[in-house]
């Protein structure tokens, strides 16, 4: 099984997408997924190497044109359930690859 | 931690304009405790405007901030809850009438307050009595003291 790297994005990289990489932990732990999760800003995401990223909304149609990885939106980051809803399947996708 | 966020950084059920104005006076707190420039404010409120509603990051609730660095003194958060609730433009999360803004001197350092946020806003009962409570008292208590049990 491979170790993802997966990268959190918020306009600057250190508030909402450190709450979205707190509970993005907790929701990887429960899973048995073994993965990195890194903070980002906007800006230098699409310059940062990793297999998935898991962002906001707003800013996922920011980042959809400029990446190449799957991007994967939330819009309430303290929801353990949506963000496994959102991101789940896509996980177990990437891991098996 | 001393404290999770200063009594003299909170204000409650506060009246404001649009968001902007609510961005600019949770910002304001920060300035009067001395821990951001101006310059800070104005940071915060293009952000919004460049890169959209993203800061309201669960329902009824913005998380202010600009980049860290330059324009901050120290690292600092602050609360303001409105009276009556503000559009951000957020399409899932609005309207809001919490604002938490906070102030990072480097990268790392603010780890502990944003963990604890973390832990506030997945506290239903806790944020219901934030959205609804003009207590000062009631308030300082319950993040600064009763958070830390």
């Amino acid at each position: 099984m491979k170790r993802l790297k997966i990268l959190t994005v918020c306009g600057f990289g250190v508030g909402s997408s450190l709450v979205l990489k707190m509970k993005l932990d907790e929701l990887l732990k429960e899973e048995g997924i073994d993965a990195h999760v890194e903070t980002a800003d906007v800006g230098s995401a699409s310059s940062t190497p990793c297999d998935v990223i898991f962002t906001s909304k707003e800013l996922s149609e920011k980042l959809i044109n400029s990446v190449q990885v799957p991007v994967i939106s939330v819009s309430n980051f303290i929801d353990k359930n949506e963000i496994k809803e959102a991101g789940l399947e896509k996980l177990h996708e990437l891991i098996k690859e | 931690m001393a404290q999770f966020i200063e009594r003299s950084n909170i204000r409650l059920q506060q009246t404001a304009d649009n968001w902007e104005d609510a961005i600019r006076q949770s910002g304001l707190l920060l300035l009067q405790n001395h821990s951001i420039d101006f310059e800070y404010i104005n940071e915060m409120v293009k952000a919004v405007k460049t890169l959209g509603p993203y800061m309201v990051i669960v329902p009824h609730v913005a998380l202010g901030h600009a980049r860290p660095g330059k324009h901050v003194k120290k690292n600092d958060i602050s609360l303001l809850t409105l009276k009556k609730p503000i559009n951000f433009g957020s399409e899932h999360n609005d309207p809001v009438n919490v604002v938490f803004s906070f102030c990072a001197e480097g990268n790392e350092g603010h780890l502990q307050v944003l963990k604890k946020l973390g832990l506030l806003l997945d506290d239903a009962h806790i944020m219901q009595i934030i959205q609804e409570s003009s207590d000062l008292d009631q308030i300082d208590r319950l993040v600064n003291e009763e958070m830390d049990k």
